[in-house]
């Protein structure tokens, strides 16, 4: 009976190993099912978050109108938000004189919106129009950028759910910046101590690494797609492509940290290079980051 | 020696301009004709940008041609929406016929110049033909001009006008510097 039994085990454990090489124990399964409800929650709140239209609060309102911009002259404080509102029955375009920002063209009846976060003057223009000319005055606040304007306007403790990319990317940063880092020193520990556990750890959080890290640059491109122009060309042009490579880097560590959970090793140092490689690239990418939105 | 023959052909066509603003002022135009004269600028126009589209491979000219097709629609539109709220049917001129003849000669050396010669050439003459409405408009339409919504209408168009003019030029400098 006893050995019925164990001849039974094995080859139910040789079968599940065979269809799929993950589905070891219940405790393993129990992760596929955590990982799969992340995905399924992340995926919900982007699909959602798209439907949903940007709707930055506008603080002030331009007019365009009989071929002119009213006013013609307009102050606001950095990191507020102007609309140009076209009544007029002709399309005309938002174009800074000094080449910082462009509407392309707004059609009547329709409206164009951007957020100022640099302090300074600057003229803009109709490009089909030339002789339509006005200026906007940008206010420095005491520091720079969003957070100091927050500050500045004491800030709301409500909570709201994230639905523009500017929340949602900062919010999913905090996934990909923590997990890949801990994996890291994770696999470090493992090897220090020679506990399997630390690098059982690892390969999850390689895994949830590269399965959030997408999402978090859908939610950075959307950002770029919708309000790039408000953000430094040169700063925005390397994060966006350095993310979208981490992506591929991401995915890259995740089927090389798999090969070795599935042979129940210790990653060699030609992994810990790579991986130590790619952690400082996202500390190097989180800097770029937070340049643009806080400042130099 | 190019730059002094366009310089010749704005010259030209200031001289035209002027000399029939004169005429017109003589025979000062009656509201019907006024709606007339301003109906066949936005169609001369209209036609030419078209004619520029077919002929042109400049993203530049392309894009001018285009905004006069879109403005100039929009303007003949609510020309036309005013004129049939005041009950004012447009009506042919000395003037109108002048600005037909003109254009008809234009679209004529238009057709016979391809690549950067059209490109300069549409380019030129759209200054040219910007600065006579604006003038026309100054001098005769505006002060002949009986009905007040009329007038004030024709006021409201000087800024397009003018902003026509500057991309105008814009785009004539842009093709003669390169």
């Amino acid at each position: 009976m006893g050995v019925n039994e164990r001849t039974k085990n094995v080859g139910c454990h040789c079968l599940a190993r065979s269809r799929l090489p993950l589905m070891r124990s219940p405790q393993l399964q129990a992760h596929i099912y955590i990982l799969a409800a992340v995905a399924t929650v992340l995926s919900a709140v982007c699909v959602r978050a798209q439907n949903v239209q940007p709707a930055g609060a506008t603080n002030h309102i331009v007019v365009i109108r009989q071929v002119h911009f009213n006013p013609p002259q307009m102050t606001v404080k950095a990191g507020e938000t102007v609309e140009w509102k076209n009544e007029d029955i002709f399309s005309h375009t938002v174009t800074a004189d000094d080449g910082s920002f462009d509407s392309g063209l707004i059609d009547p009846d329709n409206s164009w919106q951007r957020t100022f976060q640099q302090a300074g003057t600057v003229g803009y223009h109709c490009r089909p129009h030339p002789n339509m000319r006005a200026a906007l005055v940008v206010q420095g606040t005491n520091g720079t950028g969003a957070a100091a304007n927050a500050a500045s306007r004491g800030g709301t403790l409500k909570w709201s759910p994230p639905t523009k990319a500017q929340e949602l990317h900062p919010i999913l940063v905090n996934f990909t910046a923590a997990l890949l880092p801990l994996a890291f020193l994770s696999d470090v520990l493992g090897r220090i101590f020679r506990r399997q556990s630390f690098h059982h750890t690892a390969w999850w959080m390689v895994l949830y690494a590269a399965v959030i890290t997408p999402f978090t640059a859908a939610a950075g491109w959307w950002w770029r797609l919708t309000e790039g122009s408000t953000l430094p060309a040169k700063l925005i042009t390397v994060h966006e492509w350095l993310g979208t490579t981490a992506v591929l880097l991401f995915v890259v560590l995740a089927i090389w940290r798999w090969s070795i959970h599935k042979r129940d090793t210790s990653p060699n140092w030609a992994y810990l290079t790579f991986a130590l490689i790619v952690v400082l690239a996202l500390v190097y990418q989180g800097s770029l980051g937070g340049r643009m939105v806080f400042g130099k | 020696m190019k730059l002094r023959k366009s310089y010749l052909s704005v010259f030209t066509s200031a001289v035209l301009l002027v000399a029939g603003a004169v005429t017109a002022y003589a025979q000062a135009p009656t509201d019907p004709q006024i709606a007339g004269i301003v109906q066949t600028a936005n169609h001369i126009d209209i036609n030419q940008a078209k004619l520029a589209l077919k002929k042109t491979s400049n993203p530049q000219v392309k894009e001018f041609a285009n905004q006069m097709i879109s403005d100039h629609t929009s303007l003949e539109k609510s020309v036309n929406d005013l004129a049939k709220k005041l009950g004012v049917t447009p009506e042919d001129s000395a003037t109108s016929k002048q600005l037909k003849q003109q254009a008809a000669d234009e679209t004529k050396k238009l057709a016979s110049l391809r690549g950067k010669a059209f490109d300069k050439e549409y380019a030129s003459h759209e200054v040219a033909f910007h600065q006579t409405v604006i003038d026309a408009a100054k001098t005769t339409l505006i002060p002949n001009a009986n009905n007040a919504e009329l007038k004030s209408a024709l006021e409201g168009a000087a800024p397009l006008l003018q902003g026509h003019l500057e991309h105008a030029q814009q785009l004539e400098q842009s093709l003669g510097a390169k």
